[in-house]
């Protein structure tokens, strides 16, 4: 358990996860109220992650349910498991008319199977999926619903139904409690708007691309031995890369991809010809490539001419601060 | 502090932003469980139990700052201001208190008096002035404030409720013993330029602070105002900057109708029991049917033709409409676009290569294809497409015409677009002009309404989405 919003940024930091205080924020205020998480952004900002890395740092145990097209409750609660159940009745054929050697009328038959027909409807029968193993899981649990956008909202409403109470109920076997509330993150890419509903169920949190310093950071964390000045370069090139209007922005994935990239290559900083040939690393379209060609010239010449003067105006701040704090009245 | 955000919520909620009672019980639980020393902290907090839409944050992060902070942060803004302007004139206010302080010790309590107000300013001190002003404004009734021509009055009142004219006074006065208790000359100088100037920051910062209570209150107003007057806004007189921003609405708009179709689809998929593909999945199981498959309907997605007039009055509509119909690319098997103005030209390339904007551009500017600067002559262009084209038309086709069919007196070659009706699906005309006026002067749209199974008038966003989402269905 954490105590602290700043716990929690060191504790995710030591598994590589460098994270906003905002962030940070948000978990924190989910395990202690326990209440789901909807955490949304661009692709490749680190949503699924973030729920994989609490689940390490809490010690719970991650479950996970990939959300799609056509997912319904069979595949994510649980199942009869219809071969099985076929399977047990051939066998016990013999126990069967053993059962039934007797009786005296069909009336008398069916009564004497129906005693023992829950038999076959018993959990010894049902394949759980993942919502049902996380609402029965002994160990402490973190539900990770990813990309429920995907999903059709018959299924979401259904979703709403096990995320305010969680409980399943099976008709044939009864209703089962959740032993251990789970922590519950779900992710979306706003492919469809989720309904109201859903959303005044959860703590909200949109992951937006990360500031410069941010990124800095996490390509330090996640690539060991990088250089600190071409982590700089990178950053910067992507900052601006994401700042044209590109169809899809370079995320941090690709931030990261391009930053691996570069360092397997004994790159120590970036020149014009060296972006060129490793730019389909960070832009996935052609006309996006193309795009960034053409002002690839100005992004690292700008770099480039913005080095010198970068220092002074710095330096200039730091000696007016003092004599504009020492000018308030204290 | 309950009362705040209750009343922040409200203010949310005026301004478009749903917070539902719960989420604002989430806030309140959710503050009791944070240590609030962090300005930060507590914005992140109400953000994430009662902002549950990405588009929100935007509009949250505003009136945060709004009602939150950035009152504060102008004060001291307002302070610093004051400081280096003192500073330039060669006073040291750290060394002028610092002296007033002394002083102030040397003689007997009773003497000086000063007020809150006035230890305040003289103190700067910031947060207690912060509270001393919203109370004023409170009590004067700032929240009811309409208009900009009530921020004087509102200012007024707001200042005599904190009583500034008579800080003011006490701190001349402040001077004044200052002096007989042997002050020098120029600092009493300067003591009087620093109660001057603390007025006048007061001043500035009680009308900031109603400026403020002014845009809270009608934040909505402006922002609803600038979305709702976008869509009805006719095509014809859009600045260029109101053209970018239609483009975003264009795209939002487009969004959603995608969203639509998504679950409009969806509901045509169950149909009837596929006995064929039951008995295969069932294989397993003996051929006992315990999962059932069922037959899917499918829907025709439409093929489109359009036919753009890009001359100049009916550029906007052929822009937005091309923009629309080019965002929701996969709600059609096919779209083939044409532009004219006299002659008739294919744009349909040049959107597979260059990117939405650009082809948009370029398709209106005649791509290359055709002379834009030619004079409207529909007649001439639709025998063109009749001519070269009309094997593009079948019976699952939509042509799509935006014109606003003044021809210039030239012929209208109705014929034509008689042809292209038998042989398509639908033929839908959109026209920038009220119907009033068609048929009217050089107006041949009388001429084509018989071949054209819908004609509708389409002046703005609000009109066109709606064709747009009747053409899908």
């Amino acid at each position: 358990m954490f105590d602290s919003v700043e716990k929690i940024q060191t504790e995710l930091a030591a598994k590589q996860y460098i994270c906003s205080k905002n962030i940070a924020t948000v978990v924190y205020l989910a395990e202690k109220l326990m209440k789901p998480v909807l955490v949304e952004g661009p692709a490749g900002v680190g949503k699924t992650d973030l729920a994989k890395v609490v689940a390490a740092a809490t010690g719970r145990e991650l479950i996970r349910l990939q959300c799609y097209e056509g997912l319904d409750e069979a595949k994510a609660l649980y199942e009869w498991e219809y071969s099985k159940q076929l399977l047990y009745t051939q066998i016990l054929k013999e126990k069967f008319t053993e059962i039934m050697q007797g009786a005296t009328s069909l009336r008398d038959a069916a009564d004497r199977v129906g005693a023992s027909d829950s038999v076959f409807f018993s959990e010894k029968f049902i394949v759980p999926r993942p919502l049902m193993k996380a609402i029965t899981n002994e160990r402490p649990t973190l539900l990770l619903i990813d990309e429920v956008d995907k999903s059709d909202p018959e299924f979401e409403a259904f979703l709403l139904e096990v995320l305010s109470d969680f409980q399943v109920s099976v008709p044939e076997i009864g209703t089962i409690e959740a032993r251990e509330i789970p922590l519950v993150f779900l992710t979306s890419n706003d492919a469809r708007e989720m309904t109201d509903a859903l959303k005044r169920r959860c703590l909200h949190l949109f992951i937006d691309f990360p500031d410069e310093e941010l990124e800095v950071r996490i390509l330090d964390a996640k690539i060991p031995g990088i250089d600190k000045r071409l982590a700089e370069e990178v950053v910067r090139v992507v900052q601006q890369l994401r700042q044209l209007d590109l169809k899809k922005s370079p995320s941090i994935s690709e931030t990261l991809d391009w930053a691996r990239a570069l360092t397997v290559m004994n790159a120590s900083e970036l020149d014009q010809e060296l972006v060129n040939d490793t730019l389909n690393v960070v832009l996935k379209y052609e006309g996006d490539i193309k795009k960034a060609q053409g002002e690839l010239g100005r992004l690292i010449q700008k770099k480039t001419a913005e080095k010198p003067t970068e220092e002074a105006p710095v330096a200039e701040e730091k000696a007016v601060e003092p004599a504009a704090k020492k000018a308030i009245l204290h | 502090m309950q009362r705040k955000i209750v009343e922040f919520t409200n203010i949310l909620r005026k301004s478009g932003v749903r917070v539902s009672v719960g989420e604002s019980l989430d806030a309140f639980s959710a503050l009791d469980s944070l240590d609030l020393d962090e300005r930060t902290l507590f914005r992140d907090a109400l953000r994430t139990t009662m902002i549950k839409r990405a588009e929100d944050i935007p509009t949250y992060d505003q009136l945060f700052d709004l009602y939150w902070s950035g009152f504060y942060d102008n004060l001291r803004g307002a302070f610093d201001e004051m400081g280096g302007d003192l500073s330039g004139q060669g006073i040291d206010l750290d060394q002028l208190m610092q002296q007033i302080k002394d002083m102030l010790e040397s003689m007997d309590d009773g003497e000086v008096n000063l007020s809150d107000l006035a230890q305040a300013l003289l103190t700067a001190d910031l947060s207690r002035l912060e509270q001393m002003i919203r109370d004023a404004a409170e009590n004067a009734g700032a929240s009811n404030i309409e208009n900009m021509l009530q921020i004087g009055f509102f200012s007024r009142r707001v200042q005599e409720q904190l009583g500034a004219e008579g800080a003011a006074q006490e701190l001349r006065d402040l001077a004044e013993q200052m002096r007989q208790a042997g002050m020098s000359e120029a600092d009493v100088q300067a003591l009087m330029d620093v109660a001057g100037q603390l007025q006048e920051v007061l001043r500035k910062v009680v009308r900031n602070y109603m400026e403020r209570e002014l845009q809270k209150q009608n934040f909505d107003y402006i922002e609803k105002f600038r979305r709702e007057s976008l869509l009805e806004k006719s095509f014809y007189n859009l600045s260029e900057e109101e053209v970018k921003q239609m483009r975003e609405v264009v795209t939002r708009l487009a969004q959603r109708i995608k969203n639509v179709l998504s679950i409009r689809r969806r509901r045509l998929k169950r149909g009837k029991l596929d006995i064929h593909k039951t008995l295969r999945r069932n294989m397993s199981h003996g051929g006992i049917p315990f999962e059932l498959t069922f037959k899917q309907r499918k829907k025709d997605r439409p093929k489109l033709v359009i036919l753009c007039d890009v001359s100049s009055s009916v550029a906007n509509v052929s822009r937005f409409m091309l923009q629309f119909v080019y965002s929701l690319q996969e709600a059609f098997t096919k779209i083939r676009a044409f532009v004219f103005v006299a002659e008739l030209g294919e744009v349909t390339p040049i959107f597979k290569d260059c990117e939405i904007t650009d082809a948009i551009e370029q398709a209106l500017n005649g791509g290359d294809v055709i002379n834009p600067y030619t004079r409207s002559n529909f007649g001439f262009a639709f025998h063109h497409f009749w001519q070269n084209h009309l094997a593009a038309i079948d019976r699952r086709t939509t042509v799509l015409i935006l014109g606003d069919a003044r021809n210039n007196y030239n012929d209208a070659r109705a014929w034509c677009l008689r042809d292209i009706h038998n042989k398509a699906k639908n033929v839908v005309w959109l026209n920038p002009e009220s119907p009033g006026a068609w048929g009217f002067g050089d107006s041949v749209m009388h001429r084509y309404l018989p071949y054209t199974d819908v004609a509708e008038e389409c002046r703005n966003l609000r009109q066109l989405s709606k064709i747009v989402d009747r053409l899908l269905l």
